[in-house]
Protein backbone atom coordinates (compact mmCIF):
# COMPACT_ATOMS: atom_id res chain seq x y z
CA UNK A 1 0.00 0.00 0.00
CA UNK A 2 1.71 3.41 -1.21
CA UNK A 3 1.26 5.98 1.76
CA UNK A 4 0.70 9.73 0.97
CA UNK A 5 4.08 11.45 1.52
CA UNK A 6 4.61 14.46 4.00
CA UNK A 7 4.47 17.05 1.25
CA UNK A 8 0.82 15.98 0.58
CA UNK A 9 -0.30 15.27 4.17
CA UNK A 10 1.53 19.16 4.75
CA UNK A 11 -0.53 20.50 1.90
CA UNK A 12 -3.89 18.75 3.64
CA UNK A 13 -3.59 21.04 6.79
CA UNK A 14 -3.46 24.03 4.30
CA UNK A 15 -7.19 25.33 4.29
CA UNK A 16 -8.69 25.33 0.64
CA UNK A 17 -8.57 22.40 -2.02
CA UNK A 18 -5.92 21.75 -4.68
CA UNK A 19 -5.47 19.10 -7.50
CA UNK A 20 -5.42 15.16 -6.01
CA UNK A 21 -6.43 16.21 -2.21
CA UNK A 22 -10.05 14.81 -2.75
CA UNK A 23 -8.18 11.37 -3.50
CA UNK A 24 -5.99 12.08 -0.57
CA UNK A 25 -8.22 12.75 2.11
CA UNK A 26 -10.18 9.36 0.44
CA UNK A 27 -6.79 7.73 1.43
CA UNK A 28 -6.51 9.13 4.73
CA UNK A 29 -9.95 8.73 6.19
CA UNK A 30 -8.95 4.90 5.53
CA UNK A 31 -5.46 4.99 5.97
CA UNK A 32 -4.56 4.51 10.31
CA UNK A 33 -0.74 4.88 9.48
CA UNK A 34 -1.40 8.43 7.25
CA UNK A 35 -3.99 9.59 9.73
CA UNK A 36 -0.96 8.46 12.85
CA UNK A 37 1.95 10.96 10.50
CA UNK A 38 -0.52 13.77 10.22
CA UNK A 39 -1.13 13.48 13.98
CA UNK A 40 2.15 13.53 14.71
CA UNK A 41 2.34 16.76 12.37
CA UNK A 42 -0.45 18.13 13.90
CA UNK A 43 1.38 17.81 17.14
CA UNK A 44 4.43 19.11 15.83
CA UNK A 45 2.81 22.40 14.46
CA UNK A 46 1.26 22.99 18.57
CA UNK A 47 4.40 22.43 19.67
CA UNK A 48 5.96 24.95 17.80
CA UNK A 49 3.46 27.33 18.80
CA UNK A 50 4.02 26.51 22.43
CA UNK A 51 7.41 27.23 22.47
CA UNK A 52 8.13 29.72 25.06
CA UNK A 53 8.16 33.23 24.00
CA UNK A 54 12.09 34.75 23.50
CA UNK A 55 12.69 37.96 25.17
CA UNK A 56 15.37 40.34 24.21
CA UNK A 57 18.38 40.88 26.83
CA UNK A 58 18.54 45.23 26.35
CA UNK A 59 16.10 47.55 26.36
CA UNK A 60 16.25 48.72 22.30
CA UNK A 61 13.21 51.18 23.11
CA UNK A 62 15.96 54.20 24.05
CA UNK A 63 17.83 53.93 21.27
CA UNK A 64 15.05 53.35 18.91
CA UNK A 65 13.24 56.89 20.29
CA UNK A 66 16.46 58.85 19.61
CA UNK A 67 16.62 57.74 16.12
CA UNK A 68 13.45 58.42 15.45
CA UNK A 69 13.80 62.35 16.80
CA UNK A 70 17.07 62.56 15.28
CA UNK A 71 14.66 62.00 11.73
CA UNK A 72 11.85 63.87 13.32
CA UNK A 73 14.56 66.66 13.85
CA UNK A 74 15.95 66.05 10.08
CA UNK A 75 12.98 66.43 8.77
CA UNK A 76 11.52 69.62 10.79
CA UNK A 77 14.62 71.49 9.88
CA UNK A 78 13.99 70.87 6.10
CA UNK A 79 10.21 71.96 6.52
CA UNK A 80 11.45 74.93 8.23
CA UNK A 81 14.21 75.80 5.70
CA UNK A 82 10.93 75.05 2.90
CA UNK A 83 7.51 76.52 4.93
CA UNK A 84 9.70 79.34 6.34
CA UNK A 85 10.37 80.37 2.88
CA UNK A 86 7.34 80.34 1.75
CA UNK A 87 5.99 82.00 4.70
CA UNK A 88 8.30 84.98 3.96
CA UNK A 89 7.36 84.64 0.42
CA UNK A 90 3.54 85.18 0.95
CA UNK A 91 3.65 88.05 3.62
CA UNK A 92 6.10 89.82 1.40
CA UNK A 93 4.07 89.41 -1.58
CA UNK A 94 1.08 90.75 0.02
CA UNK A 95 2.74 93.82 1.29
CA UNK A 96 4.43 94.71 -2.09
CA UNK A 97 0.92 93.98 -4.18
CA UNK A 98 -1.22 95.69 -1.76
CA UNK A 99 -2.97 92.57 -0.96
CA UNK A 100 -6.35 94.27 0.63
CA UNK A 101 -8.54 91.48 0.42
CA UNK A 102 -7.26 90.00 4.24
CA UNK A 103 -5.52 92.34 6.87
CA UNK A 104 -1.83 92.04 7.06
CA UNK A 105 -1.45 92.53 10.45
CA UNK A 106 2.29 92.17 10.73
CA UNK A 107 5.55 92.95 8.76
CA UNK A 108 7.67 90.25 7.08
CA UNK A 109 10.34 91.07 8.44
CA UNK A 110 8.57 90.03 12.02
CA UNK A 111 8.36 86.84 10.42
CA UNK A 112 11.61 86.66 9.23
CA UNK A 113 13.40 87.36 12.74
CA UNK A 114 11.14 84.74 14.55
CA UNK A 115 12.05 82.36 11.43
CA UNK A 116 15.75 83.03 11.59
CA UNK A 117 15.99 82.60 15.55
CA UNK A 118 14.31 78.93 14.65
CA UNK A 119 17.14 78.16 12.67
CA UNK A 120 20.04 79.48 14.77
CA UNK A 121 18.36 77.18 17.67
CA UNK A 122 17.59 73.91 15.30
CA UNK A 123 21.49 74.44 13.99
CA UNK A 124 22.54 74.81 17.94
CA UNK A 125 20.54 71.46 18.35
CA UNK A 126 22.27 70.08 15.33
CA UNK A 127 26.21 70.96 16.42
CA UNK A 128 24.92 69.79 19.83
CA UNK A 129 23.99 66.32 18.70
CA UNK A 130 21.64 65.02 22.02
CA UNK A 131 21.30 61.69 20.08
CA UNK A 132 25.19 60.94 20.56
CA UNK A 133 24.82 61.43 23.82
CA UNK A 134 23.74 59.83 27.37
CA UNK A 135 21.14 61.81 28.96
CA UNK A 136 20.07 60.85 32.72
CA UNK A 137 16.58 59.94 32.50
CA UNK A 138 15.58 63.55 34.22
CA UNK A 139 16.63 65.03 31.11
CA UNK A 140 15.76 62.68 29.06
CA UNK A 141 11.91 62.69 29.39
CA UNK A 142 11.84 66.92 29.61
CA UNK A 143 13.71 67.02 26.47
CA UNK A 144 11.30 63.80 25.04
CA UNK A 145 7.97 66.29 26.08
CA UNK A 146 9.71 69.22 24.44
CA UNK A 147 10.27 67.39 21.33
CA UNK A 148 6.82 66.49 21.28
CA UNK A 149 5.15 69.77 21.86
CA UNK A 150 7.41 70.99 18.61
CA UNK A 151 6.10 68.38 16.39
CA UNK A 152 2.43 69.46 17.69
CA UNK A 153 3.33 73.09 16.78
CA UNK A 154 5.13 72.01 13.39
CA UNK A 155 2.06 70.16 12.38
CA UNK A 156 -0.09 72.97 13.30
CA UNK A 157 2.63 75.00 11.11
CA UNK A 158 1.89 72.77 8.03
CA UNK A 159 -1.76 73.16 8.37
CA UNK A 160 -1.45 76.57 8.61
CA UNK A 161 0.42 76.95 5.68
CA UNK A 162 -2.17 74.79 3.83
CA UNK A 163 -4.89 77.09 5.01
CA UNK A 164 -3.16 80.34 4.15
CA UNK A 165 -6.57 81.52 2.72
CA UNK A 166 -8.17 81.03 6.35
CA UNK A 167 -5.28 81.80 8.50
CA UNK A 168 -3.88 85.16 9.48
CA UNK A 169 -0.27 85.88 9.52
CA UNK A 170 -1.14 86.40 12.86
CA UNK A 171 -1.35 82.97 13.64
CA UNK A 172 1.75 82.05 11.57
CA UNK A 173 3.75 84.28 13.85
CA UNK A 174 2.25 83.18 16.62
CA UNK A 175 3.18 79.73 16.05
CA UNK A 176 6.70 80.35 15.28
CA UNK A 177 7.36 82.03 17.94
CA UNK A 178 6.08 79.15 19.90
CA UNK A 179 8.01 76.85 18.35
CA UNK A 180 11.31 79.03 18.88
CA UNK A 181 10.31 79.67 22.76
CA UNK A 182 9.78 75.26 22.43
CA UNK A 183 13.39 75.41 20.49
CA UNK A 184 14.88 77.77 23.31
CA UNK A 185 13.63 75.53 26.23
CA UNK A 186 15.18 72.18 24.32
CA UNK A 187 18.71 73.94 23.86
CA UNK A 188 19.10 75.24 27.61
CA UNK A 189 18.21 71.40 28.47
CA UNK A 190 20.60 69.95 26.77
CA UNK A 191 23.23 72.90 27.08
CA UNK A 192 21.91 73.01 30.58
CA UNK A 193 22.79 69.43 31.54
CA UNK A 194 26.09 69.44 29.29
CA UNK A 195 27.61 72.12 31.61
CA UNK A 196 26.09 70.87 35.08
CA UNK A 197 28.00 67.30 33.85
CA UNK A 198 31.12 69.09 32.94
CA UNK A 199 30.55 67.73 29.14
CA UNK B 1 -4.35 39.77 19.98
CA UNK B 2 -4.19 43.30 20.26
CA UNK B 3 -6.63 43.91 23.19
CA UNK B 4 -4.85 40.89 24.92
CA UNK B 5 -0.87 43.05 24.62
CA UNK B 6 -2.72 46.59 24.69
CA UNK B 7 -5.83 47.20 26.15
CA UNK B 8 -6.48 50.94 25.16
CA UNK B 9 -4.89 49.86 21.56
CA UNK B 10 -7.36 52.63 19.82
CA UNK B 11 -6.01 55.54 22.15
CA UNK B 12 -2.93 54.46 22.20
CA UNK B 13 -2.10 54.80 18.59
CA UNK B 14 -4.63 58.13 18.28
CA UNK B 15 -1.83 59.58 20.39
CA UNK B 16 1.17 57.92 18.96
CA UNK B 17 -0.34 59.22 15.54
CA UNK B 18 0.35 62.89 16.95
CA UNK B 19 3.76 62.28 17.54
CA UNK B 20 4.06 61.49 20.82
CA UNK B 21 6.85 59.78 22.04
CA UNK B 22 5.31 58.09 25.09
CA UNK B 23 2.27 56.62 23.24
CA UNK B 24 4.92 55.22 20.78
CA UNK B 25 6.86 54.11 23.63
CA UNK B 26 3.58 51.66 25.26
CA UNK B 27 3.21 50.76 21.73
CA UNK B 28 6.76 49.16 21.92
CA UNK B 29 6.62 48.22 25.44
CA UNK B 30 3.10 46.50 23.89
CA UNK B 31 4.64 44.39 21.47
CA UNK B 32 8.29 44.05 21.84
CA UNK B 33 8.17 40.29 23.03
CA UNK B 34 6.44 38.75 19.68
CA UNK B 35 8.45 40.97 17.78
CA UNK B 36 11.81 40.06 19.46
CA UNK B 37 10.47 36.19 19.41
CA UNK B 38 9.74 36.28 15.97
CA UNK B 39 12.41 37.95 14.62
CA UNK B 40 15.06 35.55 16.79
CA UNK B 41 13.31 32.60 15.57
CA UNK B 42 14.20 33.96 11.96
CA UNK B 43 17.57 35.21 12.59
CA UNK B 44 19.88 33.47 13.82
CA UNK B 45 21.51 35.42 16.49
CA UNK B 46 20.31 37.40 19.38
CA UNK B 47 22.29 40.48 17.72
CA UNK B 48 20.29 40.10 14.15
CA UNK B 49 17.53 40.13 16.34
CA UNK B 50 17.53 42.94 18.20
CA UNK B 51 18.20 44.99 15.69
CA UNK B 52 15.20 43.73 13.40
CA UNK B 53 13.56 44.78 16.90
CA UNK B 54 14.63 48.17 16.59
CA UNK B 55 13.77 48.19 12.78
CA UNK B 56 10.97 47.61 13.49
CA UNK B 57 9.63 49.81 15.92
CA UNK B 58 11.77 52.68 13.89
CA UNK B 59 8.91 52.22 11.00
CA UNK B 60 6.00 52.00 13.07
CA UNK B 61 7.20 55.59 15.02
CA UNK B 62 7.72 56.59 11.08
CA UNK B 63 4.88 54.95 9.88
CA UNK B 64 2.07 55.00 12.14
CA UNK B 65 0.02 57.42 10.53
CA UNK B 66 -0.59 55.10 7.52
CA UNK B 67 -1.87 52.44 9.82
CA UNK B 68 -5.47 52.24 8.19
CA UNK B 69 -7.05 49.73 11.07
CA UNK B 70 -7.94 48.00 8.88
CA UNK B 71 -6.58 44.79 10.50
CA UNK B 72 -5.18 44.31 13.62
CA UNK B 73 -2.45 46.18 15.38
CA UNK B 74 -0.65 43.74 15.98
CA UNK B 75 -0.70 41.55 12.35
CA UNK B 76 0.27 45.40 10.98
CA UNK B 77 3.25 45.53 13.00
CA UNK B 78 3.98 41.85 12.62
CA UNK B 79 4.42 42.03 9.03
CA UNK B 80 6.66 44.80 9.27
CA UNK B 81 8.57 42.48 11.72
CA UNK B 82 8.56 39.79 9.38
CA UNK B 83 9.43 41.77 6.22
CA UNK B 84 12.33 43.31 8.16
CA UNK B 85 13.46 39.58 9.75
CA UNK B 86 13.36 38.12 6.01
CA UNK B 87 15.66 41.16 4.88
CA UNK B 88 18.37 40.67 7.28
CA UNK B 89 18.86 37.04 6.24
CA UNK B 90 18.88 38.15 2.65
CA UNK B 91 21.60 40.68 3.85
CA UNK B 92 23.34 38.70 5.52
CA UNK B 93 23.67 36.19 2.97
CA UNK B 94 24.19 33.38 5.74
CA UNK B 95 25.52 29.59 4.66
CA UNK B 96 22.76 27.19 5.50
CA UNK B 97 22.72 26.03 8.87
CA UNK B 98 23.52 22.60 8.22
CA UNK B 99 26.22 23.51 6.17
CA UNK B 100 27.79 25.60 9.20
CA UNK B 101 26.83 22.69 11.50
CA UNK B 102 28.54 20.63 9.48
CA UNK B 103 31.88 22.88 9.67
CA UNK B 104 31.47 23.33 13.21
CA UNK B 105 30.62 19.98 14.93
CA UNK B 106 32.89 18.14 12.40
CA UNK B 107 33.70 15.07 13.97
CA UNK B 108 31.00 15.64 16.78
CA UNK B 109 28.50 14.29 14.40
CA UNK B 110 28.10 10.87 15.91
CA UNK B 111 27.67 12.60 19.17
CA UNK B 112 24.73 13.79 18.04
CA UNK B 113 21.81 12.96 20.13
CA UNK B 114 19.10 10.69 18.37
CA UNK B 115 16.29 12.79 19.92
CA UNK B 116 16.63 16.53 19.59
CA UNK B 117 14.55 18.78 21.43
CA UNK B 118 12.52 20.58 19.47
CA UNK B 119 14.39 24.36 19.99
CA UNK B 120 17.58 22.97 18.96
CA UNK B 121 15.93 20.90 15.89
CA UNK B 122 14.46 23.90 15.16
CA UNK B 123 18.00 25.95 15.38
CA UNK B 124 19.28 23.64 13.10
CA UNK B 125 16.73 23.99 9.97
CA UNK B 126 18.29 26.48 7.56
CA UNK B 127 17.77 29.94 7.85
CA UNK B 128 14.97 29.76 5.13
CA UNK B 129 13.14 26.65 6.04
CA UNK B 130 13.13 27.79 9.55
CA UNK B 131 11.61 31.05 8.45
CA UNK B 132 9.01 29.24 6.55
CA UNK B 133 8.23 27.12 9.49
CA UNK B 134 7.62 29.72 11.70
CA UNK B 135 6.00 31.82 9.87
CA UNK B 136 3.40 29.83 8.23
CA UNK B 137 2.69 26.88 11.24
CA UNK B 138 3.31 29.26 14.11
CA UNK B 139 2.15 33.28 12.29
CA UNK B 140 -0.36 31.92 10.21
CA UNK B 141 0.56 33.49 6.98
CA UNK B 142 -0.56 31.78 3.66
CA UNK B 143 2.43 30.59 1.76
CA UNK B 144 0.99 33.17 -1.23
CA UNK B 145 1.93 35.82 1.89
CA UNK B 146 5.63 33.94 2.42
CA UNK B 147 6.64 33.77 -1.39
CA UNK B 148 5.16 37.88 -1.16
CA UNK B 149 7.70 38.90 1.84
CA UNK B 150 10.60 36.08 0.83
CA UNK B 151 9.77 37.70 -3.34
CA UNK B 152 10.00 33.49 -4.08
CA UNK B 153 7.05 31.90 -5.32
CA UNK B 154 3.96 30.04 -3.28
CA UNK B 155 5.62 26.50 -4.50
CA UNK B 156 9.12 27.30 -2.90
CA UNK B 157 7.00 28.18 0.45
CA UNK B 158 5.74 25.19 0.61
CA UNK B 159 8.37 22.69 -0.77
CA UNK B 160 10.54 24.62 2.32
CA UNK B 161 8.06 23.96 4.36
CA UNK B 162 7.49 20.09 3.76
CA UNK B 163 11.14 19.47 3.59
CA UNK B 164 11.71 21.15 6.88
CA UNK B 165 9.06 18.86 8.88
CA UNK B 166 10.84 15.83 7.22
CA UNK B 167 13.89 16.94 8.80
CA UNK B 168 12.49 18.16 12.07
CA UNK B 169 10.49 14.46 12.38
CA UNK B 170 13.94 12.89 11.81
CA UNK B 171 15.51 14.94 14.36
CA UNK B 172 12.95 14.82 16.49
CA UNK B 173 12.78 10.65 16.36
CA UNK B 174 9.47 10.83 15.13
CA UNK B 175 10.26 8.42 12.07
CA UNK B 176 7.28 6.92 10.41
CA UNK B 177 7.37 3.26 10.73
CA UNK B 178 6.11 1.28 7.49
Amino acid sequence: MTHLTLDVLVGLRDPGTEPGHATAREHLNGCPHCQAELQRLDQRVARLKALPALRPARDRWPETRARFQAERRQRRTRMVGFTGLAAAASVALALAVGDFSRPVEIDADQLSQVMERSQVLESALSDYNPEGRVLDGRTARIAGELEDLIARVDRELELTELQRQQATDQDLLKLWRERVGLLDALVDVHVTRASNAGL
Amino acid sequence: MDSSLLANAETVVARARTGDTEALGELFRAFEVPVYNLARRICRTTEDAEDVLQETFFEVCRSVNRYREEGSLWGWIRTIAASKALMRLRRNKYRETEELHDEVVGNRREDTPLRMDLEAALERLSETSRAVVWLHDVEGYTHEEIANMMGKTPSFSKSQLSRAHARLRNWLGEEMTP
